[in-house]
């Protein structure tokens, strides 16, 4: 449902990608993975229109970014994302931050809006924090509570920018059981992550970047096992430590 | 939309040209003058707002809060109005017949006002330098007077340079406050080109011009002197 | 104190008419202040460029000056003879609002990029998260500094006097011409001015202690 075809960015003199070619399918997992600075996360924000590209071109659903006529933000409906830093809106209670979108863009009542966010704080694990402000929660529950606001708006496809690297270690595993518990109900999922345990567990595609191009890509096991190129032996070598 | 035949000749026709250039002078020397005064007291009432000793803290906030809490307007009618009276019947009389008067009271008003504004600023300069300065002075053997004197104030004006730059640019702007006393400033000349042609729209678009000419000049100015007194090491800019 | 007690209901109704006018001032330069905050930090030059242009023109201006250009520039619009509240009314929206502006301008630049990015990609628009994001933050955060600014404001309407308006200090002098008790009128109005300013600027240093202490926003 995404192809993302030849798409190459800079910011001023500087290439942050380049040649990046990919297609996700429906219902597919895949992970990105790269030092940083390597444009992972430019990536995904140029998906969903947040970033703009100069060369190539990006279609979602058969509606491509390009096309000056193409409605961002009907766009942006069908794609979820969750932060690093989560960016939950802080002058709001959890419940309003997951039912804002929901009354605001698709005109839900404020009934239908809560009982929705109800349910999902319930798949996160947390119902009963609906009327607690984010400065009270921690970090994971936090995470969980982006999740849920992003799935607030029924998306296609769930994007991730490294979802768990500003968690202390004790709650990283409470929001990947999350974001296992999405893959397996079908979601499809654009995973930003060093969690390579996750990857290992849910990736149906690993794809390594550096320096704005996809040094290697491969299938679960396969790509752990044999790394084909120097450079992902290198910096799979780093992190799994 | 009423038929209005712009005139802008009145700029620069005489005498309402000159009119325009005498209040610009006019203008200038009551910012100028009034600034004199507002450093001195607003560094004295910001040193005394740091002090240890708490009834001259006391003091400095009195003034302060007073100065600041009311609007300039009413106490440069109340220097001019009232002030005269407060002196006793004798000293009233002579006052009053000072020429000019009105000139000097102005100076006198927005000198003191800006001052608790300055007062402000410089509070915030000797908060902002560390306590280790106070100690590695005072443990010199200088007094508390000299550290005062010799090194904190030198220092803490040096770090408020922006903000004193916005003050400065505030006072020739409250100057124009002055013409409700009849001070022939700026604005008040222009009030008075409209009173003799009626066309106040072209003066005061000009008077405006004249403002925004000061005010570049002003920060040019205190860049000048920002970049001439620098502290090297510091992010300044 | 005679003087002040047997005009007090004219000098108050002066007090109330300033009162009314900074009403109309504070809702009108906080609303514009807020759109001038946005036009101040938009990535759109021909919105950057006006806005900032207009900022940095009134900023350099008395106030004094500006009420007396909209008293000689509105009747010319209108095509009629102008109220004086109603033209200061007018000068002063025009005129605060570049200062919340340049106030709200520093609320949305210490919210985080990708706040506004998690905003968008849940498909809400530009005018959707600036009502709802970006003005109630930066509100929350500039509240000191919106505060001390609406107290000078307050100040600010005893300038309307030079275009005649029937506010307290028109009125003081007015009193003053008939009574000539100059130390108790003008102390008077000294000092209800006072009181009103020192409250806010009391109030405004309670929220600025419970925003230090709380740091959550």
């Amino acid at each position: 449902m995404i192809e993302i075809k030849n798409v190459s960015k800079w910011f001023g003199e500087f290439q942050v990608l380049a040649d990046v070619n990919e297609v996700v399918q429906r219902g597919q997992k895949v992970v990105i993975c790269g030092p940083s600075g390597s444009g992972k996360s430019t990536l995904l924000r140029c998906i969903n229109g947040l970033e703009p590209y100069q060369k190539g071109e990006i279609i979602v659903d058969g509606v491509s970014l390009s096309d000056p006529k193409t409605n961002l933000y009907k766009l942006r409906e069908k794609l979820g994302m969750v932060f690093q830093r989560f960016e939950l809106y802080p002058h709001m209670t959890v419940l309003r931050n997951i039912t804002l979108a929901p009354m605001k863009v698709r005109k839900k009542s404020r009934q239908e809006a809560e009982k929705k966010a109800m349910e999902l704080l319930d798949r996160v694990g947390i119902p009963d924090k609906a009327g607690a402000y984010p400065a009270n929660l921690s970090g994971g529950q936090q995470q969980r509570v982006a999740i849920a606001r992003a799935l607030a708006m029924e998306p296609a496809c769930m994007m991730f920018d490294e979802p768990t690297s500003a968690l202390d270690p004790e709650m990283i595993q409470e929001v990947l059981e999350v974001m296992i518990g999405l893959a397996k109900e079908g979601m499809t999922m654009l995973v930003v992550t060093h969690e390579m345990g996750f990857a290992r567990e849910v990736a149906d595609e690993i794809i390594f970047m550096d320096a704005g191009r996809i040094v290697e890509r491969g299938r679960g096991d396969e790509f752990f096992k044999n790394p084909k190129s120097q450079r992902t032996k290198d910096f799979m070598g780093q992190i799994l430590k | 939309m009423l038929a209005y035949k712009f005139d802008w000749g009145v700029l620069w026709r005489q005498p309402y040209g000159e009119w325009l250039l005498q209040g610009l002078w006019l203008t200038i020397q009551l910012g100028a003058l009034a600034w004199v005064i507002a450093l001195s007291l607003g560094i004295l009432f910001g040193t005394l707002r740091s002090v240890r000793f708490w009834p001259l803290r006391i003091l400095g906030a009195l003034y302060v809060e007073i100065f600041r809490n009311i609007p300039f307007l009413v106490q440069l009618f109340f220097w001019f109005y009232a002030g005269p009276m407060l002196l006793g019947k004798t000293l009233q009389f002579k006052i009053n017949q000072i020429s000019g008067l009105n000139y000097y009271i102005a100076i006198f008003g927005l000198g003191l006002y800006t001052a608790s504004r300055v007062a402000e600023h410089v509070r915030a300069g000797f908060a902002s330098i560390g306590h280790g300065q106070y100690d590695a002075v005072l443990s010199t053997g200088m007094t508390r007077l000299q550290m005062y004197w010799y090194v904190m104030i030198p220092h803490a004006l040096r770090l408020i340079i922006p903000p004193l730059t916005t003050e400065f640019l505030t006072i020739f702007k409250n100057s124009a406050v002055a013409m409700t006393i009849g001070v022939a400033e700026t604005t008040f000349m222009s009030y008075k080109i409209d009173e003799q042609t009626f066309h106040g729209l072209e003066a005061t678009t000009g008077a405006m011009a004249i403002y925004l000419a000061l005010g570049m000049t002003v920060v040019k100015l205190m860049d000048l002197i920002e970049t001439r007194f620098r502290i090297p090491g510091l992010m300044s800019r | 104190m005679d003087a002040v007690l047997k005009n007090l209901p004219y000098l108050l109704g002066g007090f109330l008419t300033n009162l009314q006018l900074a009403a109309f001032a504070l809702a009108g330069g906080i609303f514009l202040g807020a759109l001038v905050g946005l036009g101040r930090i938009s990535k759109r030059p021909w919105v950057y460029y006006p806005v900032t242009l207009y900022v940095n023109f009134l900023r350099n201006i008395p106030l004094i000056l500006v009420i007396f250009w909209f008293f000689f520039v509105m009747p010319i619009l209108v095509g009629k003879t102008m109220d004086p509240f109603v033209s200061a009314a007018v000068s002063f929206v025009v005129f605060e609002a570049t200062y919340f502006g340049e106030i709200f301008r520093a609320g949305f630049q210490s919210i985080s990029k990708d706040l506004v990015s998690a905003a968008y990609s849940t498909g809400l628009t530009y005018r959707q998260t600036a009502a709802y994001i970006l003005v109630p933050i930066a509100v929350k955060r500039m509240l000191p500094s919106l505060i001390t600014q609406s107290i000078i404001t307050f100040q600010d309407t005893s300038l309307a006097y030079v275009i005649g308006l029937q506010e307290m200090v028109r009125r003081t002098t007015i009193v003053d011409g008939l009574e000539v008790r100059s130390v108790q009128l003008y102390t008077f109005v000294a000092i209800l001015f006072f009181v009103i300013c020192f409250v806010g600027s009391r109030i405004s240093l309670h929220y600025e202690e419970k925003s230090r202490k709380a740091k959550v926003l």
